[in-house]
């Protein structure tokens, strides 16, 4: 039996109170790492539509991250050591799976995702339209500051997948995803690190996964950007990418 | 005897007693490894048959020939080492996640008596 979990005030020791029987089977999972902007915030905000369990994936932060936390009604699963993003995504999946979960959501927890998109997200999956949903910054015009060489290398990135995957999508690597019961069952992410947004495209196509992909606001701000990543980070993507497709 | 024969033939005498102690239990990694042995002690005292091996190849030298096998061989290896390193880490992830959500699990437990 799974009760809502709750950060109480000394995190080192144990993270959780708050007996709230019958916890949302609609998860949102946050994966963070050394987050030092608002992602209390980004949590409530999450929080306010009132159907979201909210599950934090704490990625071996060594700053203060859980104590930022305290009290918000959440689960929080730490990792001893930073893995990468991939590995606290298959962390997040596989804990939902333990819940039972019938939805699950990725969500980012550097506050470039807007929570007032989430309702259009999983009504694909509600409405047993999709398996999948794929949120996409490029299917309207609601992009904020992204600078021209993001842009190209996210066009770049979409290339890439479409290659390797046989899946061409408009937004390349969103981490604003949703996913049904039958999806969380497969998916299994094994790229610890970024490649894991195609792996997870690889795998939608391995196991006939229905998609769709819905629309969401964007926002970068300079946190995000400095979080965010590079060119060059793209290029390491791309070898890990190679690098899956040959060992598996 | 020249200088660089007994630096090299040196070398591999102490690399050999090394691989030799540790895989005892696996005679076919043995006898390859002897066979190697062999075969580099051969062509340090005797460089002259790496020559004659090289230009029945279709190589210039003896030592280019060497270069070459050795850029294959090291590549295989940084292959071998790649697949087991991610193997470790798959292990290890595995280990990690259960870890922590074995932890979360039973806090959740704990709390719900």
């Amino acid at each position: 039996m799974f009760v809502q979990l709750q950060l109480l005030d000394r995190p080192e020791t144990g993270i959780m109170i708050q007996a709230e029987q019958n916890t949302s089977k609609i998860v949102v999972i946050i994966p963070a790492y050394n987050e030092s902007g608002d992602m209390a915030g980004v949590i409530r905000a999450v929080l306010s539509h009132g159907i979201f369990s909210v599950i934090v994936v704490d990625d071996g932060s060594t700053n203060q991250l859980a104590e930022s936390l305290v009290r918000l009604p959440i689960f929080y699963i730490k990792h001893r050591v930073n893995l990468g993003q991939g590995a606290a995504l298959q962390t997040g999946m596989a804990f939902a799976r333990k819940m039972d979960a019938d939805l699950a959501v990725t969500f980012d927890a550097d506050g470039q995702h807007d929570a007032s998109d989430l309702p259009a997200l999983i009504a694909p999956i509600l409405e047993q339209e999709a398996d999948v949903v794929f949120g996409s910054r490029f299917l309207e015009k609601k992009v904020s500051r992204m600078s021209f060489g993001r842009k190209m290398v996210l066009q770049m990135a979409r290339v890439v997948n479409f290659i390797f995957s046989g899946l061409l999508l408009s937004d390349a690597h969103n981490g604003l995803r949703a996913f049904n019961k039958r999806a969380l069952e497969k998916i299994e992410i094994t790229e610890n690190r970024m490649a894991h947004a195609s792996e997870i495209l690889f795998q939608v196509k391995q196991h006939n996964l229905s998609f769709i992909e819905v629309p969401v606001h964007i926002q970068y701000t300079p946190y995000s950007h400095k979080k965010g990543q590079s060119g060059f980070d793209g290029l390491r993507v791309f070898i890990d990418i190679v690098l899956h497709k040959l060992f598996g | 005897m020249s200088g660089i024969k007994i630096i090299l033939l040196t070398g591999i005498v102490f690399i050999s007693l090394y691989f030799i102690i540790r895989l005892k239990k696996k005679l076919l990694d043995l006898l390859l490894l002897i066979l190697m042995i062999a075969l580099a002690a051969v062509f340090i005292i005797w460089p002259g048959i790496t020559n004659a091996l090289a230009r029945e190849l279709g190589v210039g030298r003896g030592a280019d020939l060497v270069f070459y096998i050795s850029i294959l061989i090291f590549w295989f290896v940084v292959l071998k080492l790649y697949v087991r390193i991610r193997s470790l880490e798959q292990s290890f992830t595995d280990m990690i996640r259960q870890d922590a959500i074995t932890k979360a699990e039973n806090l959740s437990k704990d709390h719900s008596k």
